[in-house]
């Protein structure tokens, strides 16, 4: 068990702050590879993965490259994958979705992990990186958001306008998303890995807190309890962009753990949080890592952590870090982290 | 008030409500009436989104509103645009918008094209996953004023750069400007890629192709 992390999770205070950079393509640079090929093979992506905790050393290991589309995939959305030494992260395009009905979900086929898509390959790989690092490293398998797989499965501006003239059938989208996330999880969990919840299409930078409260939460929440229930403790749901909004209602969620992107109100979320006795992850803008010097990233890093007020649910991270990103740049966060768990002590 | 004026004040209301039906109803009343296009165009339509984008920009209005307002402008669009043509009416400028290589997100970029469109811009769309290429070919073919690159990645953000330089290359960087838009982006990546502007939203899109352009706003 990761002592540090967990503190944090538990709000005890601890020797320090954990650090979690959010790395999923940059993996594959790890081992000198694209997202695209690492993705779909499963040795280099269990040997990019625990490269990346060697080298990186987090405090958590997320099991996941293109983290949106497995899910979608394995029930028939296409992704586009990218071919020679092209670096773009595989995605679903608008003309990938699956669902092209109007109004009923029962022709989409519910996935099973052991055989549809990348899900075999994915969950082989958390198999595989539990082996190696043993379970004292916390490992979570990334999972999407019921908001974000409706989004893949139908396309997202579609999604959009549907939420507003036919809310029955996102709601519907959404049923059958979180029924194929939990058996998703389920798969991670009996791996012995944790879980990971992503869903940043369902951020207030899109959705306004009312619809997310409408129609995400409830089935968000189902979703949480379920992998609580499971026997993981601590179930993080990482909702992306200006999330200030609909904190109340991301609070609600269960998610034991929130994400304060960076462009999110991080007085705000201390307020929140600290009452709700909930931890969040505060994250770096990623936008430059690939061009700042390591010795400027540190400076920042230490900004937002005098940020955190020395809140003990408080944990470091970063936006999506860029592939290519040079070792030396994360490393400085990381120290720099650690720097500041010296000061706090 | 006039009757007409009274009209025009109700499209722009069940614009901003997102009601496509009583925005066709009225525009097409208004044509019967013999109103011309350019004014429903610019004091009921145009209006609508201004206020679309304002309330967006004050967190009133979220994508899904937006974009059943932007459908109920495409609505009005598709009933005025043959008068338009007849009457002459020239759009304010010709946007040409794509997301960069190796990017699948268009959401933010589309938002884009609708309020440009709600302004009064002629958009052409090149979609998502444009190669540099494909935007040099854009501007050849259509000729636009400014060409809007958007990205949602931190690593596709940076095939900005490589657009800007097959436009250099191609010779045509002097003939159009350039603005950048997406969630990594930002005015310092901008400044140092040689883009021309940068917009944190779609209303400021707006702004920004009209202050390049040198429009009133």
């Amino acid at each position: 068990m990761n002592t540090r992390l967990d503190k944090a999770l538990n709000l005890e205070p601890a020797d320090g702050v954990p650090f979690l950079p959010a790395i999923y393509e940059h993996k594959a640079w790890f081992v000198g590879e694209t997202p695209s090929k690492v993705c779909r093979d499963v040795n280099l992506f269990t040997t990019a993965a625990v490269a990346e905790y060697e080298r990186v050393q987090p405090d958590a290991l997320t099991i996941g490259i293109d983290v949106y589309n497995v899910e979608a995939e394995a029930v028939g959305c296409r992704v586009t994958y990218y071919k020679g030494d092209d670096v773009s992260t595989p995605a679903i395009g608008p003309d990938g979705a699956v669902f092209q009905g109007s109004s009923d979900v029962s022709s989409l086929k519910m996935p099973d992990p052991k055989k549809d898509g990348r899900m075999p390959l994915n969950i082989d790989v958390a198999r595989r990186v539990v082996q190696v690092l043993g379970r004292e490293v916390p490992i979570r398998g990334a999972v999407s958001g019921p908001f974000s797989m409706a989004s893949s499965l139908v396309g997202p501006e579609r999604l959009m306008m549907l939420t507003m003239i036919q809310p029955g059938l996102v709601k519907d989208l959404i049923s059958f998303s979180a029924e194929v996330i939990k058996v998703y999880g389920r798969a991670f969990i009996d791996v012995g890995c944790g879980v990971i919840i992503f869903d940043s299409q369902a951020s207030s930078e899109l959705l306004s807190p009312a619809t997310y409260r409408d129609l995400v939460l409830a089935p968000t929440q189902g979703i949480i309890k379920y992998f609580q229930q499971s026997g993981v403790r601590h179930v993080p749901l990482i909702i992306g962009g200006n999330t200030t909004p609909m904190l109340d209602a991301y609070l609600e969620t269960g998610a034991n753990n929130v994400l304060c992107d960076a462009k999110a109100d991080v007085v705000h979320f201390l307020e929140k949080c600290s009452k709700a006795r909930r931890s969040f992850r505060r994250n770096l803008d990623t936008s430059d890592f690939l061009e700042v010097t390591a010795k400027q990233l540190r400076r920042r890093a230490l900004k937002t952590l005098k940020e955190s007020n020395s809140y003990p649910g408080f944990i470091l991270g970063t936006g999506v870090v860029p592939y290519g990103t040079p070792l030396a740049n994360l490393v400085s966060i990381r120290d720099a982290a650690r720097e500041f768990r010296e000061k706090r002590k | 008030m006039t009757r007409a004026m009274s009209d025009l004040g109700e499209i722009t209301q069940s614009l901003v409500q997102g009601r496509a039906q009583p925005v066709a109803d009225l525009t097409q009343k208004l044509l019967d009436a013999g109103v011309a296009p350019q004014a429903i165009l610019n004091e009921g339509l145009i209006a609508g989104m201004a206020v679309v984008g304002e309330r967006m920009r004050s967190g009133e209005m979220y994508l899904p509103e937006v974009l059943q307002s932007a459908s109920a402008m495409q609505t009005s669009l598709k009933i005025l645009k043959p008068h338009l043509v007849k009457e002459g009416a020239k759009p304010l400028g010709k946007i040409l918008l794509g997301t960069v290589k190796g990017d699948m997100h268009d959401i933010g970029k589309n938002l884009v094209g609708i309020m440009l469109q709600g302004a009064g811009f002629e958009i052409v769309d090149l979609g998502l996953n444009v190669l540099p290429e494909k935007f040099v070919e854009g501007i050849n073919v259509h000729h636009p004023a400014v060409v809007g690159m958007s990205a949602m990645l931190t690593t596709t953000m940076l095939n900005m750069r490589t657009v800007l330089a097959a436009l250099q290359a191609a010779g045509l960087r002097s003939e159009v400007k350039v603005i950048i838009g997406g969630a990594p982006a930002s005015q310092r990546f901008a400044d140092e890629i040689g883009a021309d502007g940068y917009a944190r939203d779609a209303v400021l899109a707006v702004h920004k192709v009209k202050e390049l352009l040198g429009l009133a706003m």
